[in-house]
């Protein structure tokens, strides 16, 4: 009885990013501020580069995939260009977890730069070439710039819950 | 510096195609699928539609209802700012409930005057719209689209580019068209472009979203002139909206000739989709 709770607990605990990662995708909740027009940050590219990097087991491709179609559907988007974008994020977070032996805040941080590169890039040339609708660019990089700022700040944040995680399933 | 290309060559395919112990699907699979299922959907095939439709709706009503928590939040942080200022606020109110009876009075004097003249030169009789009303179900705003779902779509006669009132005021225009759903592309969106007319002297501009509250005029007369009286109405131009639908009242802000909207299209909860225009006697 007590083992199959903690392994309920471990299970409620590890679908914590996957229901936080869905939630935005699907919800109202969004991270622009109009009072205050330029802040505005990607919270699910930091999301997926996060998990994927760091603990790979808790966020599944299939979900990332999942959750970027519901999000093109949500945004009225071509389908599958958020999917696309999100699947790129997480080739560059596999890539650098099977490149760097030991990795920090910071060698995640700053490769993150190249992740919100890849998936911006993707997703305006999409929006451009096939999506129909104009692109105001200076928001692009203001989310961009801001994605990258408060990335440490979640990297923190989901680390903390990361070992919350281990430290649960002991 | 070959190893090193080699090196990069054998990371970069081990991301795409190696698959974790709890993962069932590579990258590089998720990948190829998602350029499918994108080039199926900007192909536009008639079962794509159909199918994109049914899938619109069904994620709307899970949005909608998953979005009911911050919904509930905003109510109830409004509720308190109300209280808070209700003090002020119902001073200004007096005071503007002063003007407006003054404002009503000059208004049926005018309009007593108007139907006079209208009757003398035997004026087209004025019409209204036939309208579907409308309750916003989703407003998730992305730095790339300003835009709203209803929950009215092709099952209440909605259909691809109609015009869209708040509270009389033209908000926006269809840009989707779901069974249940429909997809309002509001008048603030950089994509967003509507030609006008400014009254008193009915000049003709363009009225242009940039993601920002105030859409902007385009194409105006080289000799505009500004002044307080100068309203926007749509000019029907287009052949798609009717003319004569308020919009907004025109200000000089940051050295450009913005539109201060009537309706605030941020703040919209109900709609009303215009279907057709009819006349007096249709619409009694």
């Amino acid at each position: 009885m007590a083992i199959s709770f903690k392994r309920l607990k471990k299970l409620i605990l590890e679908m914590g990013p996957l229901i936080l990662l869905f939630y935005i995708c699907i919800s109202e909740f969004h991270t622009q501020f109009y009072y205050w027009k330029i802040f505005s940050f990607n919270l699910q590219f930091i999301i997926i580069y996060y998990w994927v990097l760091r603990s790979s087991d808790i966020l599944g491709y299939g979900f990332v995939f999942l959750s970027g179609l519901i999000n093109d559907v949500v945004l009225s988007l071509p389908l599958g260009t958020s999917a696309l974008c999100y699947l790129f994020v997480s080739v560059v977070a596999v890539y650098v977890r099977n490149a760097t032996v030991r990795s920090s805040l910071f060698t995640d941080w700053f490769t993150f730069v190249i992740a919100i590169l890849i998936g911006n890039f993707l997703y305006f040339f999409l929006m451009n070439k096939f999506g129909g609708a104009q692109v105001e660019y200076i928001s692009i990089f203001y989310n961009s710039f801001f994605t990258f700022i408060f990335y440490p700040f979640f990297w923190v944040l989901f680390e903390f819950y990361r070992k919350f995680i281990i430290a649960g399933a002991k | 510096m070959s190893t090193s290309r080699d090196d990069f060559g054998i990371a970069i395919r081990s991301a795409l195609l190696q698959r974790g112990a709890k993962q069932k699907f590579s990258l590089f699979v998720l990948i190829l699928l998602s350029l499918s299922i994108f080039v199926l959907d900007v192909s536009k095939l008639k079962p794509i539609k159909i199918f994109r439709s049914l899938l619109n709706d069904g994620i709307y009503r899970i949005s909608a209802i998953s979005s009911s928590p911050i919904k509930f939040s905003g109510t109830v942080k409004d509720f308190f700012i109300t209280h808070i200022f209700v003090y002020k606020e119902n001073l200004k109110l007096k005071t503007e409930l002063e003007e407006l009876k003054n404002k009503d009075l000059q208004t049926s004097y005018l309009q007593t005057a108007n139907k006079r003249l209208q009757d003398i030169i035997q004026l087209e009789k004025k019409s209204t719209f036939t309208t579907v009303a409308a309750k916003v179900l989703l407003d998730k705003n992305s730095p790339y689209l300003n835009s709203v779902i209803i929950n009215r779509g092709s099952n209440s006669g909605i259909k691809l580019g109609m015009p869209v009132l708040s509270e009389g005021n033209l908000v926006g225009r269809v840009v989707e068209v779901n069974f249940f759903s429909a997809r309002i592309l509001l008048l603030n969106d950089l994509n967003s472009k509507i030609p006008v007319m400014i009254s008193p002297k009915g000049s003709q501009a363009i009225l242009s979203g940039r993601g920002e509250d105030k859409p902007k005029l385009e194409y105006l007369p080289e000799k505009f002139e500004l002044n307080d009286k100068n309203l926007v109405f749509t000019s029907g131009k287009d052949g798609i909206f009717f003319e004569g639908i308020p919009i907004g009242n025109v200000i000089f802000e940051d050295n450009k000739i913005k539109v201060k909207l009537f309706s605030d299209p941020n703040q919209v909860s109900f709609v009303n989709v215009i279907l057709d225009k009819s006349s007096d006697a249709e619409a009694m």
